[in-house]
């Protein structure tokens, strides 16, 4: 186990087990954001693991999860938007941290990678978890008021 | 009749039963580094210049494996088309236009080129890294949706001609049988990867028919999964039922 | 060493799991089921299978829940204009 790896295992133990315990306990607002945060949590985790276990083509995984992670944040929001029109959920503060993480992360893989098209994929994969984490909590807190109809 | 097929149940069931304990008898070791049907399957995988061993498994070794999960698939969106489709005390109501805020609209107009992008990138190194028409199919079908999500539902109905989709599933389906029997016609088996030069290692066009394969079940996923969505967006945007005492027009909402 | 992410990812799954069963309504049952789906893919990718991984990610992250509720919309409109017209 290297350093990769172990940071891994502490960054998906600590923030796997908070994630599960918003998703499942409180008001719908709560578990929405729980949900969202879940892509920043899983994500960061399966960079260090691609890098850990020296498998370039594992960071495909962190693509597509940066990508559809926060399109399914917006399946809840648009969908539950009726539920959620109470409490307008929003929680900055974690969504903030979560996108730091994120960032941390990226940055740490792109100086202990050599430069080169590995790197321009790594922030490629920042950008969208970061833009889509800050995106689906946006629209969580209200982005979708006007969609009653469809 | 019915003791004769007793006895054949039988037979069949204990001869099944012996045959399944003696394999089970055979296995190697839980949790070992080395596997024997592994050793082969990277071994065949190497020999026909496929970087992804799991693609070779499926679109070359065990192609024919993949064939009946394709039509597993196929079967089950025909099955979801038929139960979903409008039944006669059912009308359709047009999808009112929502208003999404505008950063949410914009990062789904943004985010859906790049997921389509990736959708078609997936698919076509199947054969080199983790992936494959299925991973990629499901993807480039999911970006579609980002107008629903970040527009309206008539938003995605303008680029979604349904009858398309549902050729091209079909179409899909056919490409991939065509494939297979062109190897019965090249005069070796059905699916067998001898069609094509096998190519550089590690390159886009390297795996013989892998990459062909993959193509196909990548179409057919992603029609597949659009024409599926479909139908239950249908349901649960247009589709109302019409009862009796309900006058028409006044649709709840 | 190693099979400590193994367990911490299966205990995380297991919990996950059990929680997507144990909750009533749908609608929380459709977030807890993506959450566990993203953590599937994760032990996945822990149980070095990628291919698998990405399946599970493609499949889970956005198009079930999406069919999920959907239905659920459905079903709530279905069970709203039972009650009368208003």
């Amino acid at each position: 186990m290297n350093g990769w790896i172990l940071a891994a295992t502490v960054e998906l133990g600590g923030a796997g087990a908070a994630a599960l315990w918003g998703v499942t306990t409180g008001p719908p607002a709560r578990r929405v954001i729980a949900q969202n945060l879940t892509t920043s949590a899983v994500c960061p985790a399966l960079l260090l693991l691609a890098q850990g276990y020296g498998r370039p083509s594992y960071v495909d995984l962190a693509l597509l999860l940066a990508l559809l992670g926060p399109v399914g944040t917006l399946v809840f929001a648009r969908l539950l938007s009726d539920d959620l029109a109470g409490d307008s959920p929003s929680a900055w503060a974690l969504t903030w941290a979560a996108a730091a993480l994120g960032a941390a992360v990226v940055v740490a893989l792109c100086v202990a990678g050599d430069p080169g098209r590995a790197t321009v994929k790594l922030l490629v994969i920042g950008a969208l978890l970061i833009g889509g984490n800050l995106i689906a909590s946006r629209a969580l807190a209200g982005g979708f008021r006007g969609v009653a109809g469809g | 009749m019915n003791r004769l097929r007793l006895v054949l149940l039988t037979v069949g069931g204990a001869g099944l039963a012996a045959l399944l304990v003696a394999a089970c008898l055979r296995l190697p070791d839980f949790g070992g580094r080395r596997h024997p049907y592994g050793d082969r399957a990277v071994h065949a995988s190497l020999s026909r210049h496929t970087a992804n061993t799991i693609a070779s498994v499926n679109f070359d070794q065990r192609a024919y494996d993949t064939l009946g999960e394709m039509s597993i698939l196929f079967a089950a969106v025909l099955g979801c088309v038929v139960l979903l489709r409008q039944a006669g005390d059912e009308r359709r109501a047009r999808p009112e236009p929502a208003e999404v805020a505008r950063p949410v609209r914009r990062y789904a107009l943004l985010v859906l080129p790049v997921a389509l992008l990736t959708g078609l990138y997936v698919i076509a190194h199947g054969q080199l890294s983790p992936g494959g028409g299925f991973q990629g199919g499901v993807v480039a079908a999911t970006a579609l949706h980002l107008l629903y999500l970040g527009a309206d539902y008539r938003a995605l109905e303008r680029v979604r001609p349904l009858g398309v989709y549902e050729t091209t599933d079909s179409l899909a389906v056919a490409a991939y049988l065509v494939l297979g029997t062109a190897g019965v016609l090249a005069g070796t088996a059905f699916l067998a990867n001898t069609l094509l030069p096998y190519g550089t290692f590690n390159t886009l066009s390297s795996g013989g028919t892998v990459p062909l394969l993959n193509a196909a079940i990548g179409m057919e996923v992603a029609s597949a999964a659009v024409v599926l969505l479909a139908h239950f967006l249908d349901q649960a945007v247009e589709i109302e039922e019409t009862t009796g005492e309900r006058t028409e027009g006044a649709h709840e909402r | 060493m190693s099979d400590a992410l193994t367990v911490v990812v299966l205990v995380l799954v297991a919990a996950a799991a059990t929680a997507a069963v144990a909750q009533r309504d749908p609608a929380r049952q459709a977030l807890v089921l993506s959450f566990l789906g993203v953590l599937l893919a994760a032990l996945f990718t822990v149980l070095q299978a990628p291919d698998v991984g990405l399946s599970q990610l493609a499949v889970g992250s956005a198009l079930t829940p999406l069919l999920i509720m959907l239905s659920v919309r459905k079903v709530r409109r279905r069970g709203r204009s039972k009650e009368g017209p208003e």
